[in-house]
């Protein structure tokens, strides 16, 4: 069997890669994407943990898969939003590079 | 008697009421109501002082609130209020842990004679003025400031703690100020104003530490218990010198004593009414009066005495001098006042406090019977150098003969007032002080006489001055109150005497310690005499006749008439040191201010705040990813805080 | 056997997520995130989660992707093809790897007891998101509401542009 580290380091792993896209990358759209990254990240870590852990106090051994549900339903609210502001953006200012968006500053 | 408080409140209560009028009246109505209001609250306050002055003379020690007063032993009559308490509740029975204050009135004899006198010439410069200021389109506001200014010497007069004479003091000279830069559409009135004010302030400030002095050492404002307390040796002999010397600082600001009589001549750019006002009744008497009033404190220290004796002497005799050689009207008269006022200090620094008193009233009338006449002569002439002046008396014959007379009066001619009241102190000042002062004070005396003949032969005697034809005597408002004046300047010296009936002369009503009779010493009053007409014959032959040639004392003494013409370069040692010394000390001051209260004390914690703003704002740099690289750094940093603090 | 799953989906994972994060092809990274989502979705089933494999499937690999790529397509412009990191990139990757490595040490030194791997029943899962869970089930229902309409808001084009 696979041990509870080996899902732990890959989501630490997968985690990192989607923040260094976060923080690297120009485009809007593949902010997002990067985001997603994080997001699925979190969700192997619940689920591992709810695969190898017991339940402790009112926590049911399966509640870490109940969270990932909510994860995901809140990543597609978040994923349709954000489409909806960087078109928004892109129609105001043609462009979707996040390094061209900076009103927002001293 | 208790009813005395009425005299100035019937004077401060027109100020309000003719400014408020002068606001919704217009043009002659105005004026009209506004000359109304502040001669009949003057007049009111007029028939009131006899009231007082009656019932003060039928009132005994046994009347309520009178006693034999502390120093003076004269009767003393104390009403007062309570004005504010402070302090702890539960420390009442320890006085000097609260502050009790008090309104009150104090009617003495001292009281009696300057209110009397500042209530009568008042009475007389306000009706003279109506025919003085007609016209001006000011007029409420100056009859609002003269009723101001009676009701504050008034005050002053009449206070029977240091706190509120110090109050009224100041608002004298708060009135002076508005009074002397009256037309200050010109510049003069202005700076004299300016100059009056920030003058006289200096000596307030020695007045102020002093009463505060006395506060801190007897626990009271009260007069009657500072005097109490000082006549008890509670206090130490140099508290009491001091004390005295402070409160001397500002009598000599107001009385114009050397080195603070700078301001008085240039006060003469007020209009002629205040001037006379100032000279006779209101703000140089202040001076004397504070040192009268606060004879106890003075007459413990003969240090203080012999500083006040020797200021006054200095100031008389210097003044003296320059008034020969004045050459405007008004000026001549200035010199004369501060040349008077400084025989009056030194009558008091010669223990003489009937005599000064005595000069201080005789003074008065007759200055301010001068001033009025010179006041007139400037109405009709608009001129005011004596050189261009002479035989008036052809044309304003009235006027001649009222000024006459308060120049024989103020010379010290016999029987008129002058004479009896300078003869008192010539007497005091024999009595008390060493050889030298007897010597100057008959000099001054002789200059006194002589300056006085200079004004009136050259006014109006001599050779008839052309230009002046048509000029026309003075209207009857200001020839009736001279007229008055003169009355008084005449045969007030005859109080001096033991006149048939009860009173028995000023020297048992005011007095210091015991009454006296009237003193003669046959000698002094012969020289005086003597000294008086030489003088004005003198001054006849010089300057009616012209008989008597003056060029060559004038080539002889070149050195010291120029010195004396420039009013021994005084005011420009003033602006010398104030140019000099102040200026560059408040430059100093104001370099200090700008260098370093401002710029690096308030500008530079800006500068830094503001050079940190322009550095620290590059971080805020309106990229996203920065922003999330900054909370990743920031996870980073608190993992590294959490792994040091763990481990 | 599990092992071996579990590593080729792993490289799978990774791999499409450092192609999401390196490529320079919006596409590309768009079909990138694709196999790494599938590949997560396996990863779930190694875990026993059949229902969030389906979910994930269903909702990352058929919804999400299609979104985003339709975002792609209507934000199309002519750099597209050619896509930049911005200048602070190798600050980021260094933070991002000091990241990771915190939180694997995190996990790694933070060891707890563990059982089999196991799986509720879909009854279970059922049972408890409608009991326990029935109010947040409740707001998340009316988030996905209200992002759609702010999203239609936000995205339409609207009067503002008249």
């Amino acid at each position: 069997m696979v041990p509870l580290e080996a899902f732990q380091v890959l989501s630490a792993v997968l985690f990192a890669i989607g923040l260094y896209g976060v923080m690297a990358r120009r485009s809007a759209v593949l902010i997002v994407m990067s985001i997603e990254l994080m997001l699925n990240a979190v969700n192997i870590n619940l689920i591992a943990a709810a695969s190898h852990l017991d339940g402790m106090g009112n926590w049911a051994n399966f509640d870490g898969q109940i969270i990932a549900i909510f994860i995901i339903t809140v990543a597609a609210a978040e994923v349709g939003l954000a489409m909806a502001i960087i078109l928004r953006m892109y129609r105001n200012r043609a462009t979707v590079n996040v390094d061209e968006i900076n009103l927002m500053k001293w | 008697m208790e009813w005395a408080w009425l005299i100035p409140v019937l004077s401060f209560a027109a100020v309000p009421v003719i400014i408020v009028l002068g606001r919704f009246l217009t043009g002659k109505v105005s004026h009209r109501s506004a000359a109304a209001l502040a001669i009949a609250a003057i007049l009111g306050g007029f028939i009131v002082f006899w009231f007082v002055f009656a019932g003060f003379l039928a009132a005994d020690t046994d009347t309520p609130g009178c006693e034999t007063g502390v120093g003076t032993e004269a009767l003393t009559c104390n009403y007062k209020l309570t004005w504010f308490e402070a302090g702890i509740p539960d420390a009442l029975t320890d006085s000097f842990d609260r502050i009790h204050l008090e309104w009150g009135i104090l009617v003495d004899p001292l009281t009696i004679a300057m209110l009397g006198l500042a209530t009568f010439v008042a009475l007389m410069v306000q009706i003279y003025s109506l025919g003085y200021m007609h016209g001006d389109p000011r007029l409420d506001w100056y009859y609002a400031f003269h009723a101001l200014f009676i009701a504050s010497m008034l005050t002053l007069v009449l206070a029977d703690n240091f706190l509120l004479l110090y109050i009224a003091w100041e608002l004298v000279g708060l009135c002076s100020y508005l009074l002397i830069g009256f037309w200050h559409e010109r510049p003069e009135p202005r700076e004299a104003a300016k100059k009056a004010f920030i003058v006289t302030r200096i000596g307030d400030v020695g007045l102020l530490v002093g009463i505060l002095l006395l506060w801190s050492h007897v626990g009271s404002f009260s007069m009657l218990e500072t005097f109490a307390a000082i006549e008890a040796g509670e206090l130490s002999e140099g508290v009491v010198t001091i004390s005295a010397l402070l409160l001397f600082l500002g009598a000599m600001g107001k009385s114009a004593q050397f080195p603070f009589h700078v301001w008085l001549p240039d006060a003469m750019e007020g209009p002629t009414p205040v001037s006379a006002l100032i000279h006779a009744a209101t703000m140089v008497a202040a001076g004397v009066y504070l040192v009268a009033r606060a004879f106890p404190i003075f007459s413990e220290s003969q240090t203080a005495l012999y500083i006040v004796a020797s200021i006054g002497l200095i100031t008389a005799l210097g003044a003296a001098t320059i008034a020969l050689v004045a050459t405007d009207l008004k000026r001549i008269l200035a010199y004369s006042t501060i040349s008077h006022l400084g025989l009056m200090m030194l009558s008091l620094g010669a223990l003489g406090y009937t005599a000064a008193i005595f000069h201080l009233l005789a003074h008065g009338f007759a200055k301010a019977l001068l001033f009025l006449g010179a006041g007139s002569v400037m109405h009709s002439t608009e001129e005011l150098d004596v050189r261009k002046m002479g035989g008036l008396r052809k044309v304003m014959p009235i006027t001649a003969i009222l000024f006459s007379i308060g120049a024989l009066s103020l010379g010290g001619i016999p029987i008129l007032a002058g004479f009896w009241s300078k003869d008192e102190i010539l007497i005091a000042v024999n009595k008390e002080l060493p050889l030298i002062f007897i010597v100057l004070t008959l000099l001054t005396a002789l200059l006194s006489a002589l300056y006085m003949a200079r004004a009136m032969f050259v006014v109006f005697y001599g050779k008839f001055a052309e230009q002046f034809e048509h000029v026309h005597d003075a209207p009857k408002t200001m020839s009736i109150t001279m007229g008055l004046l003169a009355i008084f300047a005449i045969v007030f010296g005859l109080v001096a005497l033991d006149l048939p009936g009860p009173f028995k002369g000023i020297g048992y009503f005011i007095f210091y310690h015991e009454g006296h009779g009237l003193e003669f010493v046959i000698w002094l009053a012969a020289l005086s005499i003597v000294l008086a007409i030489a003088a004005f014959i003198y001054g006849y032959m010089a300057y009616a006749r012209k008989s008597v040639n003056l060029e060559g004392a004038r080539q002889r003494f070149a050195l010291p008439l120029k010195v004396a013409e420039g009013k021994y370069y005084i005011d420009e040692l003033y602006q010398w040191s104030i140019d000099r010394v102040v200026l560059s000390f408040s430059r100093f001051i104001a370099w200090i201010d700008r260098a370093l209260v401002n710029d690096v004390g308030i500008n530079g914690p800006a500068d830094v705040t503001r050079l940190l703003g322009h550095g620290l704002r590059r971080h805020v740099t309106g990229y996203v990813y920065s922003y999330a690289l900054a909370m990743a750094l920031g996870l980073i940093g608190l993992a590294i805080l959490w792994w040091i603090v763990s481990t | 056997m599990s092992w071996f799953l579990f590593i080729v989906l792993s490289i799978l994972t990774l791999g499409g997520g450092l192609g999401v994060v390196v490529t320079r092809n919006v596409v590309h990274a768009a079909l990138f995130l694709l196999v790494s989502l599938v590949a997560v979705a396996g990863l779930y089933l190694i875990l026993f989660a059949e229902f969030l494999a389906l979910v994930q499937v269903l909702i990352y690999g058929g919804a999400i992707i299609i979104v985003l790529l339709f975002a792609i397509m209507l934000t199309r412009s002519a750099e597209y093809p050619r896509i930049s990191d911005n200048r602070q990139w190798p600050l980021a990757a260094v933070a991002a790897a000091a990241v990771g490595v915190v939180l694997g040490a995190a996990f790694l030194d933070n060891s707890l007891p563990q059982t089999e791997p196991n799986s509720p029943t879909f009854g279970d899962l059922a049972n408890s998101l409608f009991t326990t869970w029935a109010i947040p089930f409740e707001v998340a229902s009316l988030v996905l509401l209200v992002a759609l309409i702010g999203a239609i808001i936000i995205a339409r084009t609207g009067e503002d542009n008249r």
